[in-house]
């Protein structure tokens, strides 16, 4: 199997690349184990000391749940994996706290973190609005967890499709009219000829769309070669999201493997 | 009520970017370009911005129960 980078937006939270040489069943075995295996950090506990703005707190907690924090693997454990699930040890828990009074919005960077290294990725989502006289007041409780459990755990979105193989062969009469029909603007012309543009043609999702505009143009789908689509949500760089999928995956087939000895 | 935080289906966080985009707006800006140079490209996401009305500060002024 090989892996070759094809894109990264200007932000850096989203990458492309072929994988090739491998089948469907990988492809989506990475996928899955991007969305519900690789852990992040995410607030799972409020305490509300006073909450007299409109929204409930159940509606608070929830919000808060949803913001992306930036997550240190190196320094945080899962709670399964710690000593009596972690309760109040540094390297699991991580409290953040929030005071706020109207009027005005309550923004996800007046939370105040314990640790510096994990803070709101979005500092300027909003929370809440308070009105005069209105305040918020509550202790969070942030933790390591895995997409599987919730989607507030998952660190982005991961998705893939066949490699498209377009490709014109002899003379295409009317190259004009493609030119028109074609929305995703996988042709172009190049010396009064058509020609496929390659980087379009690939992240277009629809190229099979294109296969009847002319007899001359071919266009299929390979199923051994996949452009891979990951989006970060800015709780960890695409790049330690895909570190971090392969280890969960060899650790997985280790176990596999352990336990298929045991059993034989 | 209150601009979601995340897409409901895709997930990506969008909430921080409806002031940048009430803002645009106001300026007479295309829904369409704004949202495009936002960097919300998919349906489900556009969808939560286009339906969306914040209707948070006049609920604020009614009782809670």
């Amino acid at each position: 199997m090989e892996i070759e980078l094809l894109s990264t937006s200007k932000d850096k939270s989203t990458i492309r690349f072929l994988l090739k040489g491998t089948v469907p069943a990988f492809a989506n075995l990475l996928r899955r184990v991007i969305l519900e295996e690789v852990p992040v950090m995410a607030i799972e506990d409020v305490d509300f000391v006073k909450n007299s703005s409109v929204l409930y707190d159940e509606m608070i907690a929830h919000r808060l749940g949803l913001l992306p924090l930036t997550t240190d693997l190196t320094f945080y454990k899962l709670p399964e994996k710690s000593e009596n699930m972690g309760k109040g040890r540094a390297e699991v828990e991580l409290k953040l706290t929030l005071k706020a009074k109207g009027p005005g919005m309550v923004y996800a960077k007046d939370l105040q973190s314990k640790d510096p290294s994990v803070r709101p990725v979005f500092p300027d989502t909003p929370i809440a609005n308070l009105l005069k006289g209105q305040s918020l007041e509550l202790e969070a409780t942030a933790v390591l967890g895995r997409g599987r459990s919730h989607m507030k755990w998952s660190p982005g979105h991961a998705y893939y499709k066949y490699k498209p193989e377009v490709e014109i062969r002899g003379e295409v009469k009317n190259a004009g009219a493609v030119i028109e029909k074609d929305h995703n603007k996988i042709f172009e012309m190049k010396n009064g000829k058509l020609a496929v543009a390659k980087e379009a043609a690939l992240s277009c999702d629809l190229s099979l769309e294109y296969s009847e505009l002319d007899p001359a143009i071919s266009i299929t789908a390979r199923d051994d070669e996949f452009v891979f689509t990951l989006e970060s949500w800015g709780q960890l760089s695409p790049k330690s999201i895909l570190e971090e999928a392969c280890k969960v995956i060899e650790e997985q087939c280790t176990e596999y493997a352990a336990l298929m000895k045991e059993s034989a | 009520m209150i601009i979601p935080v995340r897409c409901f289906s895709c997930g990506k966080p969008i909430g921080h970017l409806w002031a940048q985009y009430q803002g645009r707006l106001s300026k007479g800006e295309d829904k369409n370009k704004v949202l495009d140079e936002l960097g919300i490209q998919r349906y489900c996401c556009r969808s939560v911005f286009l339906g969306h009305v914040d209707l948070a500060d006049e609920a604020a002024q009614f009782k809670k129960f």
